[in-house]
């Protein structure tokens, strides 16, 4: 019980100063998980990345892992809740100040006008993904029927993503 | 009969169509268990279902909780929130947080327990590798969309193309280059307006 408590303690902490997004997130558990804790070893650290990372939802995952090794699965949803809380809050008090914020003509102009802003780093995000996943005329091809479909049909991207899974899966990727 | 008008007049005033919170539980979960690739493809996935398909925000107001999102913590979470409370308020923010984080957090307890007890991954870099070119173009998509109706004159293009080489080629925090424009956009409205 000591030990959930600490866990949640811990998880909170980590969850109020994590900002910037999950790749700020790495080298803080790193530090908190093995070097201070003790509670992963470095290679089990390293593998709970790169299981965030296949897995879908945002990396900040990683608690849930960490968070498992802590203390099972009470240790997981105990981590992974607490990580969360402070920017779920956030964002809830943000959400309900939101219309009121906009009526304010100045802020109304600063809002509209990071928007180009928002554009471009939605297109960053797809550049640096694409730099180390884009490699082999195959990844374009994919890319190509992907972006078809995606842009011209009407069809969920739910299975077009598990479908581009399945046949990275059958036809052996590597 | 005081009582029963009461009700009458509440419901002149919601909204004319609320999204029930069940919905919104089912649409994040859905994006919960097929976001692959992280951050920006996940928004991808919001924008394609919440405003496109769903049409529950408009475009502008979703990117606004886009750039909210930043501050703290994972933004496609807060993206989810942002767009749960907007349909629901405090309930409908929770109950697309906890839908989006459900179907990875079932996955990952399960994967980590398998993990701990055999010391091994699951042989899933091959699926990876399939999906990610496919999520570059959800996200190509829905930048797509976004410049089409938001970038339309040349000082915007500055602005979206600044953005742009600050986060890709100099790897400067999204915050950072939000809070900048801002900034920019706060300068130019009070000069505007003074000179008006």
């Amino acid at each position: 019980m000591a030990g959930i408590v600490k866990l949640a303690l811990i998880f909170l902490r980590i969850g109020l100063i994590f900002f910037g997004g999950g790749y700020v997130l790495i080298p803080l558990l790193h530090r908190i998980m093995v070097d201070q804790l003790h509670w992963l070893t470095l290679t089990e650290f390293l593998d709970g990345v790169a299981l965030s990372q296949l897995t879908p939802g945002p990396l900040a995952m990683l608690a849930t892992f960490t968070g498992y090794k802590g203390g099972g699965v009470v240790g997981a949803l105990v981590g992974t809740a607490c990580i969360f809380l402070p920017c779920t809050a956030l964002m809830l008090f943000l959400s309900s100040r939101y219309e009121r914020l906009r009526s304010m003509e100045l802020v109304k102009a600063a809002l509209d006008g990071i928007l180009p802003a928002v554009v471009g780093l939605v297109v960053a995000a797809a550049y640096t993904l694409g730099k180390t996943s884009l490699l082999t005329v195959r990844d374009f091809v994919l890319l190509a029927a992907g972006f078809g479909i995606l842009q011209f049909t009407p069809v969920s991207p739910m299975f077009v993503i598990l479908g581009a899974g399945t046949v990275g899966y059958l036809f052996h990727f590597a | 009969m005081p009582d029963r008008s009461l009700p009458a007049i509440k419901r002149v005033m919601e909204p004319t169509r609320t999204v029930p919170r069940r919905e919104i539980f089912k649409v994040f979960f859905i994006i919960g268990a097929t976001g692959f690739g992280g951050g920006m493809a996940i928004v991808s996935l919001i924008e394609r279902y919440c405003v496109q398909e769903k049409k529950w925000v408009s475009l502008e107001e979703f990117m606004h909780g886009l750039a909210f999102g930043q501050i703290l913590g994972p933004f496609s979470l807060n993206t989810c929130t942002f767009v749960g409370y907007y349909l629901r308020g405090v309930a409908g923010g929770i109950a697309a947080a906890v839908g989006f984080i459900a179907p990875s957090f079932c996955l990952i307890t399960l994967l980590s327990w398998l993990y701990f007890k055999f010391h091994e991954l699951p042989q899933l870099q091959s699926a990876l590798k399939g999906t990610n070119p496919v999520v570059i173009a959800l996200i190509v998509v829905a930048a797509v969309g976004m410049a089409k109706s938001k970038v339309r004159n040349r000082s915007a293009w500055v602005m979206a193309l600044s953005a742009f080489v600050a986060a890709a080629f100099f790897n400067m925090s999204a915050l950072l280059i939000l809070v900048a424009a801002a900034a920019w956009s706060l300068a130019r409205a009070w000069y505007i307006r003074e000179n008006a």
